[in-house]
């Protein structure tokens, strides 16, 4: 079979309509009689609340309902939280808090009018009698005796203890020549999707069978059914979920968010359709925030460099609730400790804090980037102990390509990589040795330059189901029509990877076609067959082997047909430019649309063969997937300002087989721009009072064009044997591996003067008072 | 959030003591005051209309003086909140004679909180200076116009009724932007 369609870069079919304003997000969609909600949440960090008084904003015209706690107490249940570790204290949260509130933002009530600003109105006139209890939002403190108990049954802030370890590690440490010890802040940031979340309900009383539609922006649309059948004790089969357009999603909307179930409920009860959209302040305040770590490192080393033993104990803020999946998070830290390096004895101990804050969960890595930045600046810091290039430290510890498959000390087993080949690639692109020679001079000159390294390896392709939380398979229907032109149904719901032209890809040149006779559907419950969802770099490793193994069955089908047609022998027919025919006689074909309509008009079917051309598959993976890569940044420091200006930006990714050379371009480079802003520009800040500081786009700085330098991209392909395509995920690729490089080379760009570490992210003013603080004095200082 | 600063009103500080302390002036001079009402001694419930920036909104809470040594000192604390969050903050007002006049010297802690502190914080700080010199400025002007009518109005008869002169808060708030002005550009007086 000629491959003509896969591994090139084709145009994502559905840009047009994102360019042209035409797609349509949940706000998008209109439906006669809408009411509105708004939420009223919390100003405070910790209160206990004494009342609620609503009445003046029920009589508000335009006013339909206001609701709180004790109007869903003992209706709607708790909300779940499916990522759990043993021994854990679970807090219950629900779509509306009550008695007491936790973090600023924490919704307390909700108005539902006729109208968007009359329910904005509304929450002015709700009168709610705060008494404000002691805070604490700093994760060290809360762990101190007598701080403030965010639940004073637990009579701690601790919500889990984690572990995980390999080897033998004080035998480690005693044989070491000496320890590395950092100490690093993985800063909580915020998702920022550019559509907000959004949830639109209706649901129709047919007498005796009512059926619930459920629109929401979400990356798990099976998922969010699910949970509202079992929230609102509904029958699974009378709830429909849409994802429709979903615009971004980076982790913060594989979640089940008290509003999409409140938002259903409301409906119900009140027998019109109810839509929320989330403003942009609520969403920085309420929709999940990621990272959020502090890593205690010890480091055991050789003076050669090598690595014998990594020690980490960990502090993983979990905000004042679990989320859908929050403590899980800090597990893939703990799991991919090892990263690309041979450490055979490590140990990692994950301490799980409640803090008034707002809870913390996926965000695009989900853990490994947290990995990869404790490993990634360790790396560097111990050569800087040892006075060796950071190069080498790396080269010296990696995994050797022919050790593949290689089971790491956490007890994962990594399919297949080439570390060295990564980085030497990378190395060669950015001139390696005449920029070390470069900068050597440059500093001489009272230039700072550094260069920054970054070399990762990641999990990906979630995963197999027994590893997972909800399941780890995927689903795919490929079936073709009566005029041969092909639907694809996926269960991967995607939100901006671009799944239906990479799995157009896939079934075009399974089945001979182009790209335009081939439609992907998802994101509707009631149109795909269930699914996971799009998340952890799954779709196309996942997603798109289980539409590869439908198409596999499906042409199996076809191919019975056209060898009855043709009647000849049906091994050997091969698909090709819309035609089936014998490889060895071409001449002899028939058309894909004709063995179509043969097999759904059925009047001459092949022995034992049913009428019709559609096959599913679900697709359980036996084994994760690891994508792997370096990333270098090189940066021009002024020493004046602060101001960091980059030089270069290199990344060899390796994510296996490419399908689309374009959406994987395309996903590194968003993936850096996110991974660059928490190195440099993104921080969410609580004020010591809970209060969020950074609450809009004023405070909050996402990187913008401007911000970000050349991405010089390249790739190295090592595909995987798990799956049958040999892809491996790149979504998150970029994020994971960009980070340390840009922090590496600022530390680098300071390392003459001492400077060991600055934590994220390095604005001009840290890197300024650092270069202070470190700078020789020159000469005598003369107080005028 | 720490607020000080200090301004210095013509007149004594028995004068300006009185106008300080007097609901009806006070009323007049807090800029986005609606409502000023005595609810007890020294404890005044307040509606305020304010806008931090884009983030504006109605105030409603209580403003109390404790520790009041006459013509010296007093210490007043306020708590307000409305539909942009919630202020809260205490600070201690000096008064010392200066060539005839009084000069105010004040420090305090302000805590805020909701939306004014997540979108409002980093113009908290230059608005929390404007209003506070627009109240200067404006009991500057009111002292000027008409004076206290005794030195016995101290925690006088509750306000209510009383409105500033028309066009009041303009005239306010162009002495204070001229007054600043002055000072950018080191004009003396």
């Amino acid at each position: 079979m000629a491959t003509k369609l896969i591994g090139e870069r084709i145009k994502r079919k559905e840009d047009p309509r994102l360019i042209t304003g035409t797609a349509s997000y949940v706000d998008d969609i209109k439906l006669p009689n809408v009411h509105h909600v708004a939420f009223l949440r919390s100003i405070y960090g910790h209160a206990k609340i004494n009342k609620i008084d609503v009445s003046e904003a029920r009589k508000l015209p335009g006013v339909v309902a206001v609701l709180t706690h004790d109007d869903i107490k003992g209706v709607l249940k708790p909300m779940p939280c499916v990522g759990g570790v043993p021994d854990m204290h679970t807090p219950e949260h629900y779509p509306l808090s009550g008695g007491k509130v936790r973090f600023v933002g924490e919704a307390i009530a909700a108005v539902v009018a006729n109208d968007r600003y009359v329910a904005r109105d509304a929450l002015d006139l709700i009168n709610v009698d705060y008494e404000p209890l002691p805070v604490v939002v700093d994760m060290e403190k809360a762990l101190e005796k007598g701080a403030p108990l965010l639940y004073e049954e637990y009579g701690e802030n601790r919500g889990f203890t984690w572990k995980i370890s390999g080897g033998d590690i004080d035998k480690a440490f005693q044989e070491a020549d000496r320890v590395v010890k950092l100490r690093l802040v993985n800063q909580r940031v915020a998702p920022i999707p550019l559509e907000t979340r959004a949830v639109l309900a209706q649901y129709q009383d047919r007498g005796v069978e009512g059926e619930l539609t459920v629109w929401t922006s979400t990356q798990i649309p099976h998922g969010i059914r699910t949970s509202i059948a079992g929230m609102l004790n509904l029958p699974e089969h009378r709830v429909r979920v849409i994802a429709p357009e979903v615009g971004g999603g980076f982790g913060c909307k594989v979640d089940f968010y008290g509003e999409e179930v409140l938002i259903p409920y409301l409906a119900m009860k009140l027998k019109v359709p109810v839509k929320w959209v989330e403003g942009r302040r609520e969403n920085i305040q309420a929709t999940d925030h990621g990272r959020d770590q502090i890593n205690y490192i010890e480091a055991a080393v050789k003076n050669d460099g090598t690595v014998v033993g990594l020690r980490v104990k960990v502090l993983a803020d979990m905000g004042a609730y679990y989320q859908l999946l929050s403590p899980v998070i800090p597990t893939l830290t703990g799991l991919m400790m090892c990263g690309p390096y041979k450490i055979s004895n490590v140990s990692m101990e994950v301490l799980g804090v409640f803090t008034n804050k707002m809870a913390t969960d996926a965000y695009r890595g989900a853990g490994r980037p947290e990995a990869t930045y404790l490993l990634e600046r360790t790396m560097d810091a111990i050569a800087a102990e040892l006075n060796l290039d950071p190069v080498e430290v790396r080269m010296k510890n990696f995994i050797q390509p022919n050790e593949f498959p290689y089971k790491t000390a956490t007890g994962l087993v990594y399919d297949s990589g080439n570390y060295q080949a990564a980085l030497q690639k990378a190395l060669d692109h950015v001139g390696y040795t005449k920029l070390r020679e470069e900068q050597k001079k440059l500093r001489e000159q009272g230039q700072y330059v550094g260069i920054g390294i970054s070399s990762y390896v990641e999990i990906c392709a979630f995963g197999p189901s027994a590893a997972t939380a909800t399941g780890g398979w995927e689903s795919a229907t490929v079936r073709i029509e009566p005029t041969g032109k092909v639907t694809v149904l996926t269960g991967s719901s995607p939100h901006g990877q671009g799944q239906e032209t990479t799995f157009a890809q896939i079934v075009a040149d399974g089945l001979g076609l182009t790209m335009e006779d081939i439609t992907v559907q998802h994101g509707d419950t009631a149109v795909v067959q269930y699914g996971i969802g799009t998340f952890g770099s799954r779709a196309t490793a996942v997603g798109g082997t289980a539409v590869y193994l439908a198409l596999q069955k499906v042409k199996e089908k076809a191919t019975k047909f056209a060898a009855h047609m043709l009647k000849v022998d049906s091994k050997g027919l091969v698909f090709r430019d819309g035609k089936i025919f014998p490889e060895n006689n071409p001449e002899k074909s028939v058309t894909l649309t004709e063995v179509a309509l043969a097999a759904y008009l059925a009047k001459d079917l092949p022995p034992d063969t049913e009428p019709g051309l559609v096959a599913t598959a679900f697709y359980e993976p036996k084994n994760f997937t690891f994508p792997f890569g370096t990333h270098i940044a090189v940066v021009d420091i002024d020493p004046e300002t602060g101001q960091i200006k980059f030089r270069r930006y290199v990344a060899v990714d390796d994510c296996g087989n490419i399908i689309n050379m374009l959406t994987v371009h395309g996903q590194v480079h968003g993936g850096i721009a996110q991974g660059l802003g928490q190195a440099l520009y993104e921080e969410v800040v609580y004020d010591e009072n809970g209060q969020l500081l950074t609450g809009s786009f004023m405070d909050y700085c996402i990187p913008k064009a401007h911000h970000l330098p050349k991405f010089e991209l390249d790739y190295t392909v090592t595909p995987t044997n798990v799956n049958p395509l040999g892809v491996k995920g790149v979504g998150e690729a970029g994020t994971i591996g960009s980070t340390p490089a840009v922090v590496n080379a600022v530390i680098d760009a300071l390392a003459h003067l001492g400077v060991r570490n600055i934590d994220m992210p390095l604005k001009p003013e840290k890197i300024w008072k650092t270069i202070k603080e470190h700078a020789p004095k020159k000469g005598p200082i003369i107080v005028a | 959030m720490r607020i000080e600063g200090n301004h210095t009103l013509k007149g004594k500080p028995e004068k300006v003591w009185n106008t300080l302390t007097d609901p009806e002036i006070l009323a007049k001079c807090l800029p986005g005051c609606e409502k000023l009402e005595k609810t007890e001694e020294d404890t005044y419930k307040a509606t305020l209309n304010m806008g931090i920036g884009s983030i504006k909104g109605t105030y409603t809470g209580q403003v109390k003086l404790v520790d009041k040594q006459p013509y010296s000192s007093f210490k007043m604390i306020v708590e307000g909140k409305g539909g942009p969050g919630f202020v809260k903050g205490e600070g201690i007002l000096n008064l010392q004679e200066q060539n005839d006049h009084t000069l105010i010297t004040y420090q305090g802690d302000a805590q805020v909180g909701g939306t004014i502190a997540s979108v409002g914080q980093r113009m908290i700080q230059a608005s929390a200076k404007m209003i506070i010199g627009q109240f200067f400025t404006a009991l500057d002007m009111l002292q000027e116009q008409q004076p206290p009518s005794s030195e016995t109005s101290s925690g006088g008869a509750p306000s209510g009724s009383s409105s500033p002169p028309p066009n009041f808060f303009f005239k306010v708030t162009l002495r204070y932007l001229w007054n600043e002005l002055k000072k950018i550009l080191r004009i003396k007086n």
